[in-house]
């Protein structure tokens, strides 16, 4: 696995190039045709350092052209707990966008196979934005070169060409001032239909960033065994009702089953230390109905 | 420890990405004009698909924007092309379209809105698309060609 661990800014840069040339060899053998790896899936600056860098790599055999917008999509969930993100490219009036003052350079580009290309991202916000976190996506749009050029049929036929066109949104975020990370367990349920445990967590953001955290659930029986387990990764913008499905449940395990879950914001290996704003931790078991 | 061996603190970070490839076009093949023509999302050899590689079980947004019609390249002549509620699969076992069941993923789904998935446990989750083109009559002979765009995102950052 790759990993960068506490280095001094050129060589994590130098490393990630590295990391990320590493990360291609460890990729699943694909049809790799048309492929373009983004990384990281988070872009942070500051008021501080208000310019961040994404790399792009064409894993592909074909020219690819890839082209850069922004648009603005948190991470949202609907009364069932599914999670979905919605984007939105203009009439945006969410106080924390950031849309309408960064800018990507270059914004199109083509690459070669085999070759990678850096994406700067930098932000130049207006005075006066209170203390917080502000965010848009960053869109990388991808397709060969070759899919753009018309293809030539027989005169006497009816052909179709479809063009597969690849979008990756990267999560940007746009930090200032003082930052708090606290989030608020509203209220959590646990219901057994036939086999499976759903628990719904409803959750509140109370800071002023993002909460980046790792949530984990244990199903137990009686004797606190443990039935099944559940761990992902969440992100909370605002409000969020989370679903989580517990199954495994056999006729050996005994009732009354109880559902532990814990949501950490220090658990998380997906983002470096120094991008992270620790959060609370939140503790709580609830009785499965 | 060995001379020149340097050890550093143990707390790592996993560098993070994203890989969205396009691993095969739609492809309805030859069509007849007022033949309505379907390709399910189960054809190993014809249906789209869609090949996402990132952080093993991490939650993703999977949105298409999908044409209402074809069109020739000067703009002449158009054709309908319809995706069904059904002709979508999500698939993060890597299985193959023909093969795909209930237990890789989801089947049978409206491509117009997917439900919220994840990368497979081995880091990588495949999109299964399916389409029927309707021709008319007299169907002007030509290449037809539209943009089929996947939106891929992580849910949980």
């Amino acid at each position: 696995m790759v990993i960068t661990a506490n280095l001094p800014r050129w060589m994590s840069r130098s490393c990630g190039a590295l990391a990320i040339a590493g990360l291609v060899v460890l990729l699943p053998t694909l049809k790799l045709s048309a492929s373009v790896l983004v990384s990281p899936t988070v872009v942070f600056v500051t008021d501080k350092n208000p310019t961040g860098r994404m790399t792009l790599m064409n894993l592909g055999d074909k020219d690819m052209e890839v082209n850069i917008h922004f648009s603005f999509g948190l991470p949202v969930s609907d009364s069932l707990g599914k999670v979905r993100v919605v984007f939105q490219d203009s009439a945006v009036t969410d106080p924390r966008s950031a849309l309408d003052w960064i800018r990507a350079f270059p914004r199109t580009v083509i690459i070669a196979p085999g070759a990678s290309q850096t994406v700067r991202i930098m932000a130049r916000p207006p005075g006066g934005l209170p203390d917080g976190e502000y965010w848009a996506r960053i869109m990388v749009r991808s397709q060969a070169v070759a899919n753009k050029v018309p293809r030539a049929g027989r005169a006497d036929e009816i052909v179709t060409h479809l063009n597969m066109i690849m979008q990756t949104a990267i999560m940007f975020k746009y930090r200032t001032g003082d930052l708090v990370s606290n989030l608020e367990l509203v209220g959590a349920t646990a219901t057994l239909e036939d086999t499976t445990v759903t628990v719904m967590i409803d959750l509140e953001n109370r800071g002023n960033v993002s909460y980046m955290g790792v949530l984990q659930c244990w199903l137990r029986d009686n004797q606190g065994n443990e039935v099944d387990f559940y761990r992902a990764n969440i992100a909370v913008y605002r409000g969020m009702r989370r679903r989580v499905d517990l199954s495994g449940i056999t006729t050996e395990d005994k009732l009354p089953f109880t559902v532990e879950f814990r949501i950490s914001s220090e658990e998380r290996t997906d983002v470096a230390a120094t991008d992270m704003i620790v959060g609370n931790k939140i503790s709580y078991s609830v009785a499965v109905e | 420890m060995a001379d020149g061996v340097a050890n550093g603190p143990s707390t790592a970070t996993v560098l993070t990405m994203i890989t969205a490839t396009a691993s095969q076009n739609l492809n309805f093949g030859q069509i007849f004009g007022g033949t309505p023509k379907s390709m399910g999302y189960n054809k190993d050899d014809s249906s789209a698909i869609f090949t996402v590689t990132g952080q093993p079980s991490a939650g993703i947004n999977l949105e298409l924007i999908l044409p209402e019609y074809l069109s020739l390249a000067n703009g002449s002549a158009r054709m309908p092309v319809i995706f069904s509620t059904t002709d979508a699969a999500i698939d993060t076992t890597t299985v193959t379209p023909s093969t795909v069941g209930a237990g890789n993923g989801w089947i049978n789904r409206n491509p117009h809105s997917l439900p919220a998935a994840v990368i497979g446990s081995g880091g990588t989750t495949k999109l299964y698309l399916g389409g029927k083109v309707v021709p008319s009559v007299d169907q002007k002979a030509g290449s037809y060609s539209g943009d089929i765009v996947l939106s891929v995102s992580y849910t949980g950052s």
